[in-house]
C-alpha cells in the first residue's frame, strides 16, 4: 500500500515543481468555464426556458462540466504515450509494479487537485454570476450519479489507457488523440453544452457512443432528468462499455508490451 | 547450476524502410518495405552465480538486445533464456525483485524530482524493510560519495553524480543478478576508475553475478576474467580475457628505438613491419620466434632501446571484429 502513498507523493512534488503549468492550466479552465456561463447568460436573455432547459438547470449543468471535467475528464495516462515512443517505459516494467495500478494512482491525485482547484473556481464564478444551483430532488438520484461518475471515471481512464496504448503501432498517437479528445469525445460527452438540443437524429446517433456516459448522463441525472429505469439503463450500458475498454485497453496493452521494442541504445 | 542461462537465443525486429523526403513517406503509406533486422541470431552462453562477465561489441552488434532479453523487456523470437530459475518474460515479482538492468543512457530516476525521492519509492516498490535501506543507502552513498547531492533535483546533477544515483537506485534492493549497459559511458576518465572500482567490489562484497556491457576496453579489461565477444547477432568469442590473446595473437611486439638511421628493407627480414619512423620502429613478429628476432635485431643493428610485448588486447578485439586475421 505505501508504494501507492509515494506514487501519490511523488505526483504532488511535480506539480509543485512546475507550478507555474498548473496554474496556467487552472486558469485557461477558469476562462473557458466563465466564457461557457456568460455565453449561456446572453443566450438566455430575458427567457427562463430554452430547448427544455431551465435557465437556472443549464447553468448548473455548466458547472457540473467544469467539475466533471476535472473528475472524469482528466487523466494522466496521456504520458504513457510519450513514455512507449521515448522508450521511458522500460523503467516501469523493469520493476515490480502493475503498470495500470502506477497510472491510476497518479491519476486519482490527478482528480484530487482538480477537485480541489475546480471547487475553489466553481464559488469564484458563482460569485460574479448570481444564480443557484439545482440540487438532486432525492438521494436516489444523488447516489445514481455517484455511482455513475464512478463508472465513468473508469471508463475515462481505460478508454485513454487504450489510446496511450496505441502508441505501441502507430507513431502519430497524437493527432489521434487531437481529433478523438477535441473534437469528437469533449462534444459528444456533452462537455460544451447538453447533447440532447442537438438534433434527434444525432443524438441518437451519439447515444450509441460512449462518450454521453461520461458527463452527459451523469449530469442529466443529477438534474432529474432521467427516470429510474432510464437510470438503471443508463449504469448498465456505462458498465458494459467499462468492461469493453477495459478488454481492449488490457489486450493490446499485452500485445503491445511483447511488441515493444524498449528503443534506444 | 548456472544463474543465467540462454539457448538460441533469437531476436528478430521488424523494421520498415522508408527513402527520404515527404514523396518516401507518402510512399511508405501505401506499400510498406519492412525488412527483418537480426538484432540476435542464434546466441547460446552460462553464467554462473558470482562472475563478472563482459559483453562487448561494436555498436548494434545485439549487446543491449540481450540484456534487454534478459531482464524480461523483450520478448524473444525464439529460443530459451532462464534467469535464476524463471523465464524473464512473465516478469514475475520474485524475478524483478532481484534483477537490476542499469542502462547509461537511460534515466530512471525521476528527473524533476531529487534522487532520494526516487530512492524512497523504490524501497516501496521492491519492499525493502526500513533497517536494510537504510543500511545499503548508507554504505553505498558513502562508497560513491554522493552523500550531500541526493536532495538536489536530479536534472541539476552533473553526469558523473546522476550515473552514481542511477546505480544507487538499482542496487537499494541488492539484486542478486545486474545487468550493466555501459555503465561508464559518457563519464570522465576519473569517475570511470571510481566506478570500475566501485563495480569490483560491489561483485566481490555482495556475490551478485554481474553482466555487463562496454565499448570501453578499459572497463573489460579490469573487471572481467571471462568475455563474450558479440558482432551482428553473433558470438565470436566466449572464454577467458587471457585466453583469448592466445588464441587470437599468434604475434608479438617488437617496439624498437634506433640510434642511427637505417635501411628500412632490411628490416623486413626481422618480421612484419607495421610501422617506421625515424628512430622508432613497431615490428610484428611470430610468438615462437620472437626471441630469436630480437636478438637478431639487436646484432645488426644500432638499437638504443627494444621492448618486446603481447599484441593490446584492444587491438586483438577490433581485429576480431573486422575479421582479419590478428597481427
Amino acid at each position: 500500500m505505501s508504494k501507492y502513498l509515494q506514487i501519490i507523493r511523488i505526483t504532488f512534488q511535480e506539480y509543485f515543481e512546475y507550478r507555474l503549468n498548473f496554474v496556467m492550466w487552472r486558469f485557461r479552465n477558469l476562462i473557458s468555464f466563465l466564457t461557457l456561463i456568460i455565453f449561456w447568460l446572453a443566450i438566455y436573455g430575458e427567457k427562463d426556458k430554452i430547448l427544455d432547459y431551465q435557465r437556472s438547470q443549464l447553468l448548473t449543468y455548466v458547472i457540473g462540466v467544469a467539475f466533471l471535467r476535472g473528475i472524469v475528464l482528466a487523466s494522466r495516462s496521456v504520458d504513457l504515450a510519450g513514455q512507449i515512443r521515448s522508450g521511458e517505459l522500460t523503467k516501469l516494467l523493469l520493476q515490480p509494479l502493475k503498470i495500470f495500478n502506477f497510472w491510476f494512482i497518479r491519476d486519482l491525485t490527478d482528480k484530487a487537485l482538480n477537485i480541489f482547484f475546480a471547487t475553489i473556481e466553481i464559488i469564484i464564478v458563482s460569485k460574479i454570476v448570481n444564480f443557484s444551483l439545482v440540487l438532486p430532488k432525492n438521494s436516489t438520484d444523488f447516489v445514481i450519479f455517484v455511482v455513475l461518475v464512478i463508472l465513468s471515471t473508469l471508463l475515462y481512464f481505460y478508454l485513454s489507457f487504450f489510446i496511450s496504448v496505441l502508441a505501441f503501432w502507430t507513431e502519430d498517437v497524437w493527432a489521434t488523440r487531437w481529433l478523438l479528445g477535441i473534437v469528437l469525445l469533449e462534444l459528444f460527452a456533452g462537455a460544451y453544452f447538453p447533447i440532447d438540443i442537438l438534433p434527434s437524429w444525432l443524438v441518437r446517433i451519439i447515444y450509441w457512443t460512449p462518450f454521453p456516459y461520461l458527463v452527459f448522463f451523469p449530469l442529466k441525472i443529477w438534474l432529474g432528468q432521467a427516470s429510474i429505469n432510464m437510470s438503471i439503463k443508463i449504469i448498465l450500458i456505462s458498465f458494459c462499455w467499462l468492461i469493453f475498454f477495459f478488454v481492449l485497453a488490457s489486450v493490446l496493452w499485452k500485445k503491445g508490451v511483447k511488441n515493444y521494442g524498449a528503443f534506444g541504445g | 547450476m548456472p544463474i543465467i542461462e540462454i539457448k538460441h537465443l533469437k531476436k528478430y525486429y521488424q523494421v520498415h524502410k522508408k527513402e527520404p523526403g515527404l514523396a518516401g513517406s507518402i510512399k511508405s503509406l501505401f506499400n510498406r518495405k519492412y525488412e527483418d533486422v537480426k538484432a540476435v541470431d542464434n546466441i547460446s552462453f552460462e553464467i554462473e552465480e558470482g562472475e563478472l562477465v563482459g559483453f562487448i561489441g561494436p555498436n548494434g552488434a545485439g549487446k543491449t538486445t540481450t540484456l534487454k532479453c534478459l531482464s524480461g523487456l523483450l520478448y524473444p523470437t525464439s529460443g530459451g533464456v532462464s534467469v535464476l530459475g524463471f523465464n524473464p518474460w512473465d516478469r514475475k515479482y520474485p524475478f524483478l525483485k532481484q534483477i537490476s538492468l542499469v542502462m547509461g543512457q537511460k534515466n530512471q530516476l525521476w528527473w524533476d524530482l531529487p534522487a532520494i525521492e526516487s530512492f524512497i519509492l523504490n524501497r516501496e516498490i521492491y519492499e525493502i524493510p526500513k533497517e536494510q535501506y537504510e543500511k545499503t543507502l548508507d554504505e553505498l552513498t558513502t562508497l560513491l560519495e554522493v552523500k550531500d547531492v541526493l536532495k538536489i533535483q536530479v536534472r541539476k546533477l552533473s553526469l558523473g553524480q546522476r550515473m552514481k544515483c542511477e546505480l544507487i537506485a538499482a542496487l537499494l534492493h541488492s539484486p542478486k543478478v545486474l545487468f550493466l549497459d555501459e555503465p561508464t559511458i559518457g563519464l570522465d576518465v576519473v569517475m570511470q576508475k571510481k566506478m570500475r572500482d566501485f563495480i569490483k567490489e560491489y561483485n566481490r562484497r555482495n556475490k551478485s553475478t554481474i553482466l555487463l556491457t562496454s565499448h570501453y576496453m578499459g572497463d573489460v579489461k579490469e573487471l572481467c576474467k571471462r568475455i563474450i565477444i558479440i558482432d551482428k547477432g553473433k558470438i565470436l568469442f566466449d572464454g577467458l580475457l587471457s585466453e583469448i590473446v592466445e588464441k587470437y595473437a599468434d604475434h608479438k611486439v617488437l617496439s624498437v628505438v634506433f640510434s642511427k638511421e637505417i635501411d628500412a628493407k632490411k628490416l623486413e627480414e626481422i618480421g612484419e613491419v607495421r610501422e617506421y619512423n625515424y628512430p622508432k620502429a613497431v615490428i610484428y613478429v611470430k610468438r615462437e620466434v620472437s626471441s630469436v628476432a630480437s636478438a637478431e635485431l639487436l646484432q645488426h643493428f644500432p638499437v638504443a632501446d627494444l621492448t618486446l610485448e603481447e599484441v593490446p588486447i584492444d587491438q586483438i578485439i577490433r581485429e576480431v571484429f573486422t575479421g582479419k586475421d590478428v597481427a
